[in-house]
């Protein structure tokens, strides 16, 4: 069995062995689930240095035929995208299980559902196969339901202004309200990425679903156009594209702590890799003819985020608006469809997966002590969790753009990508990375380094213990990716040429044979 | 030692003082461990940097160029960064390298009585301040010169939010930081234009049409703007002013704020060859220097009154600088470190002494503290440009630029603006050191050995540092010889400067210096702090508001909406699933007939 098979079934396998470990032995269910993750990080760091990058491409490929009639293959392999994609998710499922650790309702059901997610989620990184790659982003988003609507916290959503009446009946910040609406929303998405698949297998004229065929496919223009959007609001959904973000902020903020870690930190990539990788890859006439308007709600993403995240009160709320402003910027990397935005994107996808991951991560020890979400309730907290507050502040550091942060070189690139592409892309994109300073700094300030809260706060102390593991590897993160991105550009940047390469020549292409 | 390694020393001594503070906390919390760390780190950094000045002053080519790949930009090429050491970097680190010895020895004396932890992480900041700040000076790229200014924006933030119990320290800090954000913003924009029409980040303007260098270096100068507390984007200084003095004379006098004129000199190429910004530049600088000025004349807080004198020195150098007076604008930048770093040490001393920022509250200083009031002296004759002190130099450098610029309207505000320096600085010597005690100073004592030595230090660099240097300046800098010459115009400013002094002392002695008072009274009813303020507080937050209800009850609502219609739906469509067998034959039968009558019609 391959490498690649081994990071997607240990996380699976330590579910079915959860399966059998008596729900009282708590210790057990821990360490079986550290176990998966942990294998799945050292899996995914032994990619990386096992993949050749004189050789770039496609790597450590798998092939195992499921259904040759249907053209189904269990076929895997890792490209220099997926070693940083890999990683990513690796940190986040093993930092999450720390920060799990302490958790104490339900333990061994939630811990087969977070690994079951993770499973998926490794698994449309490496699949080359689109029914396998479907199948695990379903097994990814899933489990969500469950754990939201299970493990979730409610928080009544105060309903204010002339509409205040009409959304009464919702149950807005409930937990089994937030579960739904993200479910459903994206099962509406992944009803359209099924049936753009389908299409897109029934017109290779062999009848596979082999990625690397179908993206070497030269579909009709007009088919291209026609399907592009259908993906790009499919995944989009997922990757919180206005306006189909608002599962977001909701779900974010009602899920438990490793859950929205997961969620922010892997789950959206998911989305705008689906975005990057199939539908621009496949269709580039198609991503071309849609690029400017995929650019352009993606900037209205950058500044709608920031400034939905400015208005909120709610921390969590916060954090899930700043997800989506960020994935704004992934989004625009990729609409550039252009070397530097595309580097952006893909890096910008693992700088926002640690700093998000670090964000909620936080928020959660916070909230546990506290037990209050409210930002300008809370006060001075930096005088007894001092490291929390150090680790927050990097944290919004990184989500502002600072140098020597991994945000930093992530949003240059997509700004160099964005001003080269449509230049006033840039100035919208810009001017969220200022209006992300005010809400960081503004909340950061408000929370930890200002006069002390009215409110005692008897519980208010430091991380402690296990709960160290999870920041500390985060912000290691950050910082080391930040200092020296080259450490994952060097895998992304060829890829990024090789995958551009044949598109810009096909894009071209199509345009010459348009004007005669 | 090789150039090669003096840098990596330079840079490497500071930074691993900075890790093993931030990394092992016990180190940090070990009372006097941080301080002699710090000052070590950086006395082996100045001795580096002192070392390099040398090097360079005998060479005509950089003395050190190295720098490795950073990230790939263009899919193909990279960016780098290392170091680079020429003639315009060699002056600005010894600068830096000297200052921040200075100020961080002082500091021993004047955080006595901070807690072992609060000195560790004081003493942290500093040496992160120091590693980010050469870095900045020994770019080889603005890319990296770009990444050091975020970086000393963030040591500002936190070393002006160092006392952050205090809810007014906490605010000026992330006022701050705002305020230089938004100008940085510009700042990355304009770097974004100059790697898209360059490749790259050299700061050459080599193959550039004159539109888009324009566009470059405006973009560019919003962040010095920003930085260098240009009007308007001047509102943040003041209130830095919070963190602690020797803080405000390292970051907010001499070297952190003097990174906007610096990125100026380091990218002269790119703005001499933008004779729109150039113009832009004179102006800004022009009105800064004379407006803060005028500020500084109303200010009875001494920490106020120097950082609006900050301000409005930093104007006369990007006058200068528009004027096309690199030399004199960088030249000016060096003697202003020194002098105002010694009148904020000075003021530390004494609001050591008396407990109080308000000169209003002191007065009669000059017995017990004799010392400290020479130095002060030295330093305001420094400033207000007194021959042969250094100030004289500089600013003489500066008025020639704008005057060989023909750039008479800038040129006229900084005369007046030479006037007005000398009567604030006389007036606060006379408020703080002469005639009676008019606060609970009385038993004000002079400061000790560790806070007098920087000051002697930074006096004698203030009195010499113009005679011995302004030539030797000028062949480092451009690298060609000059010579310094006294000119009419010297004069003029000499004599401007001795009536803004009879004028402060008028002042002081209570009198009303008319026009010049209703002056200041007019400029400081100016509403630009409270523009940028309800900007904030009603434009920003009120449209986040706004944006917010949108998303909540018109983006989520759409959606929540058809969730509503479609369990609406729901129930309708329930509703024909009667379990009448009846009704269910009825409609069985129909169905079948109306497809006989179908069929029959089609047939």
């Amino acid at each position: 069995m391959g490498l690649l098979s081994v990071i997607i079934l240990a996380p699976l396998l330590a579910a079915v062995v959860l399966l059998v470990v008596p729900n009282r032995s708590r210790g057990a269910v821990r360490l079986v689930s550290l176990l998966g993750a942990t294998v799945s990080l050292v899996g995914s760091i032994k990619v990386a240095l096992r993949y050749d990058l004189a050789v770039g491409g496609v790597q450590m490929r798998e092939n195992l035929p499921l259904l040759p009639d249907l053209g189904i293959a269990w076929k895997l392999g890792v490209d220099g995208w997926g070693v940083s994609l890999l990683l990513l998710t690796a940190i986040i499922i093993f930092a999450g299980v720390w920060a799990s650790w302490t958790m104490k309702d339900r333990e061994k059901e939630f811990f087969i559902l977070l690994l079951v997610l993770v499973a998926g989620v490794f698994g449309v990184f490496v699949s080359l196969d689109l029914f396998v790659f479907f199948l695990f982003y379903e097994i990814a988003v899933l489990p969500m339901y469950l754990l939201i609507g299970v493990w979730g916290s409610s928080k009544a959503v105060k309903k204010a202004g002339p509409l205040a009446k009409v959304l009464e009946p919702f149950d807005l910040g409930g937990r089994q309200y937030a579960a739904m609406k993200l479910t459903l929303m994206l099962m509406g998405g992944s009803a359209l990425i099924l049936a753009s698949f389908l299409a897109m297998v029934l017109h290779t004229g062999v009848g596979t679903w082999d990625l690397e065929v179908i993206q070497v496919t030269a579909y009709p223009a007009a088919l291209q156009k026609l399907l592009f959007p259908f993906l790009w609001i499919g995944f989009g959904t997922l990757a919180g594209v206005f306006p189909w973000h608002t599962w977001s902020p909701d779900g974010h903020a009602s899920a438990p702590t490793a859950v929205s870690m997961l969620h922010a930190g892997v789950l959206m990539k998911l989305g705008a890799f689906g975005v990057i990788r199939v539908a621009m890859i496949c269709l580039p006439e198609g991503a071309a003819f849609w690029a400017f308007a995929v650019g352009t709600v993606a900037v209205i993403n950058v500044v709608w985020g920031a400034l939905s995240a400015m208005g909120q009160t709610d921390l969590k709320y916060v954090i899930a608006y700043s997800s989506v402003s960020h994935m704004g910027i992934v989004m625009l990397g990729a609409a550039t469809l252009q070397v530097d935005g595309w580097n952006g994107a893909i890096f910008q996808m693992f700088a926002h997966g640690v700093m998000t991951g670090l964000f909620f991560a936080l928020v959660g020890l916070v909230y546990e002590r506290a037990h209050s979400r409210e930002i300008f309730e809370m006060g001075g907290f930096a005088a007894r969790m001092p490291a929390v507050a150090v680790f927050f502040t990097i944290g919004g550091l990184s989500s502002l753009g600072l140098p020597g942060t991994a945000g930093f070189a992530a949003e240059l690139l997509v700004f160099l990508g964005a001003w080269k592409t449509v230049w006033w892309w840039a100035i919208p994109a810009i001017a969220g990375a200022i209006f992300t300073a005010v809400y960081v700094l503004r909340a950061t300030r408000a929370i930890f380094w200002g006069p002390p809260a009215e409110l005692p706060y008897p519980d208010v102390r430091d991380a402690q213990g296990c709960e160290w593991v999870a920041p500390i590897l985060l912000v290691a993160c950050i910082l080391l990716f930040g200092l020296a991105p080259d450490l994952l550009l060097q895998y992304i940047d060829p890829m990024t040429l090789e995958f551009l390469g044949p598109l810009g020549d096909r894009i071209a292409d199509s345009t010459a044979g348009v004007t005669p | 030692m090789s150039p090669n390694t003096l840098c990596a020393l330079l840079l490497g001594a500071p930074l691993a003082a900075f890790l093993l503070l931030a990394v092992v906390p016990p180190l940090r919390r070990w009372d006097h461990l941080p301080a002699f760390l710090v000052c070590g780190a950086s006395t082996v950094s100045l001795v580096a940097a002192a070392a390099l000045m040398k090097l360079q002053v005998g060479s005509e080519i950089p003395v050190a160029n190295w720098s490795v790949r950073w990230m790939p930009i263009g899919g193909e090429t990279a960016v780098e960064v290392g170091w680079f050491v020429d003639g315009v970097a060699a002056p600005m680190l010894f600068v830096v390298g000297l200052v921040a010895l200075c100020v961080q020895v002082y500091s021993v004396g004047y955080l006595d009585e901070e807690s072992a932890a609060g000195k560790g992480r004081y003493f942290t900041y500093h040496a992160l301040f120091v590693v980010v700040m050469q870095a900045l000076v020994l770019a080889p790229n603005l890319l990296q010169l770009f990444m050091g200014w975020e970086l000393v924006g963030l040591c500002s933030y936190l070393l002006i939010g160092f006392w952050w119990r205090k809810p007014e320290a906490g605010k000026a800090a992330v006022k701050a930081f705002w305020v230089t954000k938004l100008a940085d913003g510009g700042l990355l924009l304009g770097l974004v234009v100059l790697a898209t029409a360059s490749g790259g980040f050299d700061w050459s303007p080599a193959g550039m049409d004159q539109r888009t260098l324009t566009a470059i270096s405006l973009l560019l100068f919003m962040g010095v703007m920003g930085k260098s507390a240009q009007v308007p984007l001047h509102i943040w200084l003041p209130d830095a002013m919070q963190g602690p003095t020797p803080v405000s004379a390292l970051l907010h006098a001499a070297t952190m704020v003097a990174a906007g004129v610096y990125l100026v000199v380091r990218g002269w190429p790119l703005f001499e060859a933008a004779p729109v910004t150039l113009e832009v530049l004179c102006w800004v600088g022009g009105v800064t220097a004379f407006t803060a000025a005028c500020l500084a004349m109303l200010q009875d807080d001494v920490k106020k009154m120097l950082a609006y004198s900050t301000c409005s020195q930093l104007g006369y150098m990007v006058a200068a600088l528009g004027a096309g007076g690199m030399v004199g604008a960088y030249f000016h930048l060096g003697t202003h470190a020194f002098f105002k770093a010694l009148l904020f040490l000075c003021a530390g001393s004494v609001i050591h002494a008396t407990g109080t920022n308000s000169m209003r509250e002191m007065g009669g200083l000059s017995r017990p503290m004799r010392w400290t009031a020479g130095l002060y002296i030295i330093g305001a004759l420094a400033l207000a440009g007194i021959f042969p002190l250094s100030g004289f130099y500089s600013k003489d450098l500066v008025l020639e630029a704008l005057h060989h610029g023909h750039k008479w309207v800038p040129l006229g505000l900084c005369l007046v603006t030479v006037a007005l320096t000398a009567a604030y600085m006389w007036r606060s010597a006379l408020l703080i050191f002469a005639g009676e005690s008019r606060g609970p100073g009385g038993h004000a004592h002079e400061s000790g050995l560790a806070m007098m030595m920087p000051m002697v230090v930074l006096a004698i660099g203030s009195i010499v540092a113009g005679k011995a240097f302004v030539d030797v300046f000028h062949v480092l800098v451009t690298g060609h010889p000059a010579h310094f010459h006294f000119t009419s115009l010297g004069g003029l400013g000499l004599g401007l400067a001795f009536l803004g002094m009879g004028a402060g002392w008028w002042s002081w002695k209570g009198g009303s210096v008319g026009a010049l008072s209703s002056l200041c009274a007019w400029v400081h009813k100016g509403p630009v702090d409270r523009i940028w303020v309800q900007a904030y507080r009603q434009a920003l937050l009120g449209f986040a508001a706004v944006v917010a209800w949108i998303d909540r009850y018109v983006v989520d609502g759409l959606i929540n909406a058809v969730g509503w219609a479609m369990l609406r739906n729901g129930t309708v469509a329930g509703r024909l699933q009667t379990s009448r067998i009846d009704q269910y034959l009825m409609a069985v039968a129909m169905g079948a007939i109306a497809f006989a009558v179908f069929s029959a019609m089609g047939a």
